[in-house]
């Protein structure tokens, strides 16, 4: 099959020629075929356990656009696994409100971080009557990261708590204020005001939350939401006009103020310098959690100066696989249904949902325990409801990002 | 399907494989052949030139050639917004001036894919006596840009900066420095900008270049003559490790915070996508990380690679970078070309009236010792009196009772300029219509004799105007004057019992505002209005 002129069946790995005379000569044969024959028998036996292809196979190569679900997709073990189902995919990646406002043509699938992109997609494909599935194979809430000096520093301040039973030694979960926090950066307060050089460390920065471009990151979006649920106030009132959507967009805008945004924030928070360039940052639970993961493989402990804020409010926040032709539902399916990529997924840090679409939260547990990782309480809140509807939210992201507003159709979901 | 580089025999590349296989290693290392070579045009930042070695590796790893095409980062960035690309990819020091270009543009389409590649922070490099001389009197004995801004004021630190007009290092310096001035700890906002605080910090600045590489040459050549280099962090540990210095530069990372650069790689043509993702793969792979670094002294941008000894020492705090194109521009108006005359005169109008005797008069000269270099604080060390200023010292009561103007040379200077307001004469009546009259007809005759200086007027009253002409006939007759004579603005500090509306009016009248000093104290009211003339 092909799109435009992509062929999208790749090439087998490795190609069998046409025979010409070298094959013939004796001198090769005699040294080379036993040897040949071996090495056939261990690829069909490695084929088999999905970690080379048999060069008579076919892979089929797909082209998926994504933000920061890249890293399931980047992961070698979902990679080997999608090789035994003969998928290879090919990723760009992009901001997840890019993926939603951009031409989609050349692509099989995108996997926007959250809903709001992800319903922009479907209603914009439906509206031009183009193919689009969607598939839900697990969330992650919107976290903080931070370092423990920053941590301590608002913990003094009584703006972040420990979070409770989080195993032994220091903490490495807290349960962030939202109110007071964000209180403390609507006063302007400075991080040395708030006491962090009594933790070893100088900041005369002022306090905020760093994010990737509001314009065009998922979480950035999401921890808009959360910053305007909490600073509005009023429990699960969302704006309902487009007059009542630009009042706070622009009411939040000082508490978001960072200047041009970084790219890829995390990357830059788990870095080395990543202390003084990015000392709180927005980011999903996922991405920490794998994060230590690998830091406790790499090195048999965690990484204790890095640190988790759980805002209190939680937003869960929804991937959405989108399937833009036949060819990405397939993957869509294997993703939310292949026992062992699901639980890849889980051990990449994802809570995944079970076939009702509820989070199966005990896998997580147990994978994390197996690893000496302390185990994140979740609050049992879903205030996913909370985030306005789409049309509202494009309005305050174009206020405080300063870009233009994506235009869903009126009757867009929420 | 991949074309088969003809250079490589078919059977070497199957005897290839089948060992590779027999070593049980991934068989994905033996795809047949080379990838497709391709040659991609890239605009590159100037400072870009030291990753040359490295093309050579990239060329034979990949098969993708870059033909590199350097400028100065901000020329580079005007080039890319001012219309349809020329060239396939760009390799920028940072790409925010092309952010803030294309958004003060307009510019709605699809913004290129960018990909950050590494990192290095503009710091200060600084000959360890005046590193050591700084930190004796830093607050916590860690040097801030306050700090290096007083030395630059008082005479003592001479510095190279790129110029920032065309240099990325020179605008990262200028905002990082124009951020610390500002001292709100966020982002700069056009208000913050308003008035120029830098004009101590310029003092100093005696050495500029439109590219970081010719700012260390020149370096090595002024060597003498300087005492500090604020460039990338990356070109002072070269410059250290090169043997052209006399003295090691201390690299200093300010407290108070610094810009960093991230070096992104920019796809302009989509149609090179392909390449683009190799690329991209390429230098972000640990090895090539790693080679990098060692090479160009940059920080990986790789998390896991080991830093190598010198670029394990703490980054500093990242100062936030302006989102808003006429912040910047304001700062680039202000400071743009080194080569300005950046030396300003200001004329200051002191009510001597009987009033200010005792505790009145005792606070203005505490506000001189200040404005001298005595005030501790970070705005006092950003706006306080610098070398090559002209200060003129009108004392009035019912009358001009003196006027005496020092050009600031040495700290003797200083000294004379505090004895000008230490006159114990005092006069009865109040005419500060009369006196701020003669001042601007003492402007009129500079600015004949000294065209296209700052200057401005600062007039300090304590009271009513009760002798000499009202403010009505001083705004007649400062309508008639010439244009170049109006543009000179009056600034006015209210103090003691002076009433607000009419010293309002009288700033406003040519252009200025006024302080006041019955909410705050007479220093910090000078200090609001430093820098405030243009």
């Amino acid at each position: 099959m092909v799109i435009r002129d992509r062929p999208v069946v790749g090439e087998p790995r490795l190609e069998i020629r046409r025979p010409s005379s070298w094959w013939t000569r004796r001198g090769f044969l005699v040294v080379f075929l036993p040897l040949l024959a071996a090495v056939l028998s261990g690829v069909t036996a490695l084929a088999a356990d999905g970690k080379v292809l048999l060069p008579f196979e076919r892979i089929v190569t797909l082209n998926g656009k994504m933000a920061s679900k890249r890293d399931y997709f980047e992961d070698p073990e979902v990679q080997r696994l999608l090789l035994k189902h003969r998928i290879r995919v090919h990723i760009t990646s992009s901001g997840s409100r890019e993926v939603a406002i951009q031409d989609l043509s050349s692509y099989d699938f995108v996997f926007p971080s959250g809903q709001p992109a992800g319903d922009l997609i479907t209603t914009r494909r439906a509206d031009a009557n183009e193919y689009a599935k969607v598939h839900r194979p697990f969330v992650s809430p919107i976290v903080l990261p931070t370092y423990r000096e920053y941590a301590e520093s608002l913990e003094d301040a009584g703006i972040a708590t420990a979070q409770r039973g989080s195993g032994p030694g220091r903490p490495l979960y807290y349960v962030l204020d939202m109110r007071k926090f964000l209180t403390s950066i609507d006063q302007g307060r400075r991080w040395n005001e708030l006491g962090v050089q009594s933790h070893g460390i100088s900041n005369a920065n002022r306090i905020v939350v760093q994010s990737s471009d509001v314009c065009d990151s998922n979480s950035a979006g999401t921890y808009l939401g959360l910053v305007s649920f909490t600073w509005h106030g009023r429990a699960d009132e969302v704006p309902g006009s487009d007059e009542e959507a630009d009042e706070r967009g622009r009411a939040i805008k000082p508490l978001m103020d960072q200047g041009l945004p970084g790219a890829d924030v995390f990357r830059t928070y788990i870095s080395p310098e990543g202390k003084g360039i990015a000392p709180v940052v927005v980011a999903y639970e996922h991405q920490y959690l794998t994060y230590q993961a690998q830091y406790q493989a790499e090195s048999g402990k965690l990484d204790s100066d890095r640190v988790l804020l759980y805002p209190s409010t939680q937003f869960v926040t929804q991937p959405q696989f989108i399937a833009l032709n036949e060819e990405g539902d397939r993957l869509g399916d294997l993703i939310t249904q292949d026992p062992e990529l699901r639980r890849r997924a889980m051990e990449l840090g994802f809570r995944i949902l079970d076939p009702t679409g509820e989070v199966a939260s005990d896998q997580l547990t147990t994978f994390l325990e197996d690893r000496n990782i302390p185990v994140p309480s979740m609050g049992g809140d879903d205030t996913r409801s909370a985030m306005p509807r789409l049309q509202y939210l494009e309005r305050m992201i174009s206020i405080v990002g300063g870009c233009p507003a994506a235009t869903p159709s009126p009757g867009a979901p929420g | 399907m991949r074309a088969v580089r003809s250079a490589r025999s078919p059977r070497g590349l199957v005897s290839l494989c089948l060992v590779w296989l027999l070593l049980g290693t991934a068989v994905t290392a033996c795809s047949a052949g080379d990838p497709e070579p391709v040659t991609l045009r890239v605009l590159a930042s100037s400072e870009l030139a030291d990753m040359e070695p490295l093309l050579d590796d990239l060329r034979r790893e990949t098969g993708i050639r870059l033909e590199m095409e350097y400028r100065g980062t901000v020329d580079a960035s005007e080039a890319l917004t001012s219309g349809g690309y020329r060239h396939d990819l760009a390799w920028l020091s940072s790409d925010r001036y092309f952010q803030l270009e294309r958004k003060a543009a307009g510019e709605q389409g699809e913004q290129p894919l960018a990909t950050a590649t590494m990192r290095s922070p503009v710091v200060i490099g600084m000959k360890p006596a005046t590193a050591e001389r700084l930190r004796r009197t830093a607050s916590g004995g860690q040097i801030s840009w306050a700090d290096v801004a007083d030395a630059a004021a008082e005479g003592t630190l001479r510095f190279g900066m790129a110029d920032p007009r065309h240099a990325n290092s020179g605008l990262a310096a200028l905002v990082g420095v124009a951020t610390a001035a500002a001292d709100t700890g966020g982002v700069l906002r056009p208000q913050d900008v308003s008035c120029d605080r830098l004009r101590g910090f310029f003092a100093g600045h005696r050495l500029a270049e439109d590219s970081s590489a010719r700012l260390a040459d020149g370096y090595v050549r002024d060597q003498d003559h300087l005492e500090a280099l604020i460039t990338y962090e990356s070109e002072l540990l070269a410059l250290n490790g090169g043997g052209k210095l006399r003295e090691p530069l201390e690299i200093v990372h300010p407290k108070d915070g610094m810009v960093l650069s991230d070096y992104p790689l920019l796809l302009l043509d989509p149609a090179e996508r392909a390449a683009y993702d190799r690329l991209v793969e390429w230098l972000k792979s640990g090895p090539v990380q790693k080679k990098i670094m060692e090479r160009t002294l940059r920080r990986p941008i790789d998390p896991a690679v080991a830093r190598i000894p010198a670029l394990r020492r703490p980054i500093g705090n990242a100062l936030y970078f302006p989102d808003d194109q006429r912040v910047v521009d304001r700062l680039l108006a202000d400071y743009g070309d080194p080569r300005r005359d950046g030396r300003a005169r200001v004329i200051f109008l002191l009510d001597f009236s009987g009033s200010m005797r005792g505790e009145r008069i005792a606070r203005l000269r505490a506000a001189f010792d200040g404005l001298s270099g005595g005030d501790d604080s970070r705005s006092g060390k950003f706006v306080r009196f610098y070398r090559g200023e002209s200060l003129t010292v009108m004392r009035f009561a019912g009358r001009v009772l003196d006027e005496r103007s020092v050009t600031y040379g040495s700290p003797r200077d200083l000294d004379r300029l505090r004895g000008f307001v230490s006159d114990d004469g005092f006069g009865t009546t109040t005419a500060v219509w009369s006196a701020l009259d003669h001042a601007y007809e003492k402007v009129s005759d500079e600015i004949r004799e000294q065209p296209g200086r700052a200057v401005s007027i600062v007039v300090m009253s304590d009271g009513e105007n009760n002798a000499g002409i009202d403010l009505d006939t001083f705004i007649r007759r400062y309508e008639a004057r010439p244009a170049a004579v109006r543009a000179v603005r009056t600034y006015t500090v209210r103090y003691g019992e002076a009433g607000a509306a009419a010293l309002d009016r009288a700033a406003r009248t040519t252009g200025g505002r006024m302080a006041d000093a019955t909410v705050q104290s007479l220093l910090s009211a000078f200090k609001e209005i430093r820098g405030c003339d243009q």
